[in-house]
């Protein structure tokens, strides 16, 4: 939390100073009978193309250009006052006209998906390192396949071993399901343990009808399904950190079409 | 009784160091001065001086310009020349392309910038026109199957550095292969020679049990770096060289665990062994000190018993030193405590030993406050060792660069890897995987080691510590893809990689049908603008090259 406040410091501090001597200029101005919209205007849409950057710099990793975790300390900081300048430009948080409303509900999903992110960007690490293991995103699905086949082996080798099909037929019943895909999402993705509390309870289930030595199959099906829960927890996390930049970075692209165009617009009327 | 095979258990020298050595290479050897004055009753039984000569030596015939040792090498053998005339650049020092290296030159902004386009969606493209240039330089000696660097105008060298000849009888690189050094000079073929070269366990044996060869070595290693050790060492700061030089004149040396510790630190860990019960004794708690420890290559385990276990306080590296505060707490309350604490070497170590009465006479009256007893690391809690005992048992103490990553920041988004592909002609040159514990991974990318075993044995010279960083960099020019950087490296930090023109075709050899290798690793963006690519590129600020000989690398330094 100290780092984070850290990191925050100094982008927060300067512009919560340019906000505040903005705010006390536009005032003098307003006094003056002056247009105080059209300024606010362009340094909003100077703030928006700056945030932009971002994304920008994320492809120009080969070249010194600061570092990124310095980048996102100001954007983050960056949006905030974007959110303070859109209010002190549109002196409402809700504007008048469909364009402009189209314009204002496109500028409060960025920001939302923008805090939104920076929350789960700050959350999920450590529920990922809770999990004890570590996984490549890409390599997950890969990761459930080789727990599917091994989990599969052995319902083989307890029906070879033991001749009872119990647990071969609770395997189709219930974890065949289970280890086709990564399951319970939104569960993890809140940071609760459904899956796991799933597997429990069927594993319990089955267990009162199985034979003495079938329970030890059972109890490596149980290790297996266990990995595949924490496996679920990494797609669920990981996807959600990778899933909200697509909603964040389009959204955001799409405000500043809009915002371009509505400053064409005014800049052509105001002539 | 169990049902078993039978096998012979493994001996010594069941490989030898070059199988075509023969009895009568051995006999020829035996009449020259240097092995004919040696006592062969002064070896042991099972270490006989012919099995030395026959095992851990082998005749190696050079070409004139062929390059025998190059300056920064970590070398694993000394040699003895036999026949025909060597010479020792002095200075300057030859010139990196020389050696099969490359230069170290670096990117400017635009250049760089301009990766951005340039790289390729194809992985591992090489440009084979480059290569061509490159194999001007190289010499394939087909009776070892051996590719060698050569100087190819030896004239132009002769008139451009300062050098001295070595004629039959003159022994080099045995300081670097005893003591786990850089080599300090280049050293090539003037005319055809024949050398007798012997690896670093022969040499081990040929000090220890033959008079005439330990004080030959110990003589050389005295007059080339032991003054110079002991003056940078901080015990010994402000002495004149007069005690210096008493202090040399007393001074012992040591060697501990083995040289090729990487090899048995490999197996152990695929056997999932503790490597910690293997680590040879150099001093036990509880004996008592006859003098002070200096490591000058290597590491060292600090531990002391605790219950019926023991556990690890910390862990010496070169320039550290060990029993001097025990020592001088004797010399001060004139009583005789006994170590308490153990040492340990952790793979191989090498050290001087400086006996007490010394210390008492020349550097303890100096001392104006007790030295800080390594006891005292005792006092922290039981539960801070866990982070230590880690970092010693995975080596990362090797680690003077190693990619550290707070996993309690790090959102797993791989843009570290992104950066270092965008560096890298489209390649990235790590995996975002590694070693993890509590919320601290040391990841598969290169640690540029202090103790760099992944060059020692590279035929061409081609990984190597770039002269500008000291930074590990392999030379794609020069590297001939036979693997043994990679087979070496300890942590699996290094990549083979099948490289492909620029139209996407694989390259393969036409006489082998098999792909063409390059061996490829981080080389901390030595080209690029800016430093490490990763480190930038992290959002979230979780990612870190750290050097584990730091006092405390897990310390962020923005926390």
């Amino acid at each position: 939390m100290k780092a984070l406040a850290r990191a925050l410091a100094v982008p927060a501090g300067i512009s919560l100073l340019f906000v505040a001597g903005l705010a006390l200029w536009l005032h003098q101005r307003w006094l003056q009978l002056g247009d105080t919209g059209r300024i606010t205007g362009y340094i909003l849409f100077a703030v928006m193309l700056g945030l932009g950057v971002l994304n920008l710099r994320k492809r120009l990793s080969m070249v010194p250009l600061a570092r990124a975790a310095d980048w996102v300390s100001w954007h983050a900081v960056g949006g905030v006052l974007a959110l303070a300048l859109f209010w002190l430009h549109t002196n409402t948080l809700w504007p008048a006209g469909p364009y402009e409303q189209f314009l204002a509900l496109l500028f409060y999903l960025v920001t939302i998906t923008g805090i939104a992110g920076y929350a789960l960007q700050k959350v999920t690490p450590k529920w990922l390192t809770q999990t004890g293991i570590e996984l490549i995103f890409e390599r997950i699905p890969i990761e459930i396949v080789r727990l599917r086949l091994t989990a599969e082996r052995v319902v083989y080798d307890c029906c070879e071993a033991t001749g009872s099909e119990t647990l071969g037929r609770f395997y189709l019943e219930t974890l065949d399901w289970y280890f086709r895909k990564p399951r319970f999402l939104t569960s993890t993705l809140g940071g609760g343990r459904r899956g796991q509390r799933w597997v429990r309870q069927q594993c319990d289930g089955v267990a009162r009808a199985l034979q003495a030595n079938e329970i030890s199959y059972l109890e490596t099906l149980r290790q297996l399904a266990d990995a595949k829960a924490l496996a679920d927890i990494h797609y669920s996390l990981q996807g959600a950190t990778k899933l909200w930049l697509l909603v964040h970075v389009p959204l955001a692209a799409a405000v500043l079409v809009v915002a371009l165009w509505h400053l064409l617009v005014v800049s052509v009327y105001a002539l | 009784m169990t049902d078993v095979a039978m096998m012979a258990r493994p001996q010594r020298w069941d490989v030898p160091f070059d199988p075509a050595m023969t009895d009568a290479d051995v006999r020829l050897l035996l009449q020259r001065r240097e092995f004919r004055d040696i006592k062969p009753d002064n070896f042991p039984p099972h270490m006989p001086l012919e099995g030395i000569l026959k095992n851990d030596a082998r005749l190696v015939h050079f070409r004139p310009g062929d390059i025998v040792v190059r300056e920064g090498d970590y070398g694993n053998s000394a040699f003895l020349v036999l026949e025909g005339r060597l010479r020792v650049v002095l200075a300057p020092g030859l010139p990196p392309d020389l050696h099969g290296r490359q230069h170290g030159r670096q990117k400017g902004f635009f250049e760089a910038l301009a990766q951005l386009w340039t790289n390729r969606r194809i992985p591992e493209v090489r440009d084979i026109r480059r290569y061509r240039f490159a194999r001007e330089g190289l010499r394939h000696d087909y009776s070892s199957g051996n590719v060698r660097v050569f100087i190819q105008d030896i004239p132009a060298v002769l008139d451009k550095h300062r050098t001295a000849g070595l004629e039959d009888g003159a022994i080099f690189g045995e300081i670097a292969a005893l003591g786990r050094v850089p080599r300090t000079a280049s050293i090539f073929a003037e005319t055809d020679a024949r050398l007798l070269e012997i690896r670093w366990q022969g040499l081990r044996e040929l000090r220890r049990y033959d008079e005439n060869w330990r004080r030959q070595i110990d003589e050389r290693y005295r007059a080339n770096a032991l003054r110079t050790h002991l003056r940078d060492t901080k015990i010994f700061e402000g002495l004149d060289e007069n005690v210096l030089e008493a202090i040399a004149e007393r001074t012992l040396f040591e060697t501990y665990g083995s040289f090729d510790w990487h090899l048995s630190y490999k197996q152990l860990m695929q056997r999932g062994e503790n490597a910690e019960a293997k680590e040879p004794v150099i001093a036990q708690q509880g004996d008592y000190p006859d003098g002070v420890l200096l490591i000058r290559a290597g590491f060292a385990r600090v531990s002391m018993k605790l219950g019926t276990g023991k556990r690890t306080l910390t862990y010496l590296g070169a320039g550290d030193h060990y029993g001097f505060d025990e020592l001088y707490a004797n010399w001060k309350s004139g009583e005789t405590k006994p170590l308490q604490t153990t040492l340990t070497a952790v793979g191989y170590i090498d050290i001087l030993r400086v006996p007490a009465e010394v210390l008492e006479k020349h550097v303890f009256p100096r001392q104006a406050q007790p030295p800080k007893a390594l006891i005292s690391l005792a006092d922290r809690p039981l539960s801070d060792d866990a982070l230590i005992d880690w970092a010693v048992d995975k080596r990362f103490i090797n680690a003077t660069k190693a990619m550290l990553i707070d996993l309690d920041r790090c959102v797993r988004c791989d843009d570290c890897v992104r950066a270092c592909a965008s560096t890298h002609g489209g390649n990235p040159r790590f995996v975002r995987a590694g070693s993890t514990f509590d919320h601290w991974m040391v990841t598969n990318a290169c640690m540029h080691c202090a103790d760099p075993v992944c060059m020692i044995g590279c035929p061409t010279g081609a990984i190597h510590r770039s002269l500008e960083g000291g930074t590990v960099v392999i030379n794609d020019d020069t590297c001939i893809g036979c693997g043994t950087c990679a087979a070496s490296c300890p942590y699996d930090n290094i990549r083979m990689v099948e490289i492909t023109d620029v139209s996407g075709k694989e390259l393969v050899d036409p006489k082998t049908r098999q792909p063409i290798l390059k061996a490829t690793k981080c080389d901390l963006c030595e080209s690029n603008p800016g430093g490490p690519a990763c480190v930038r590129a992290c959002p979230h600020d979780a990612l870190r090259r750290v050097d584990f000989r730091d006092t405390n690398p897990f310390r962020s330094p923005n926390a």
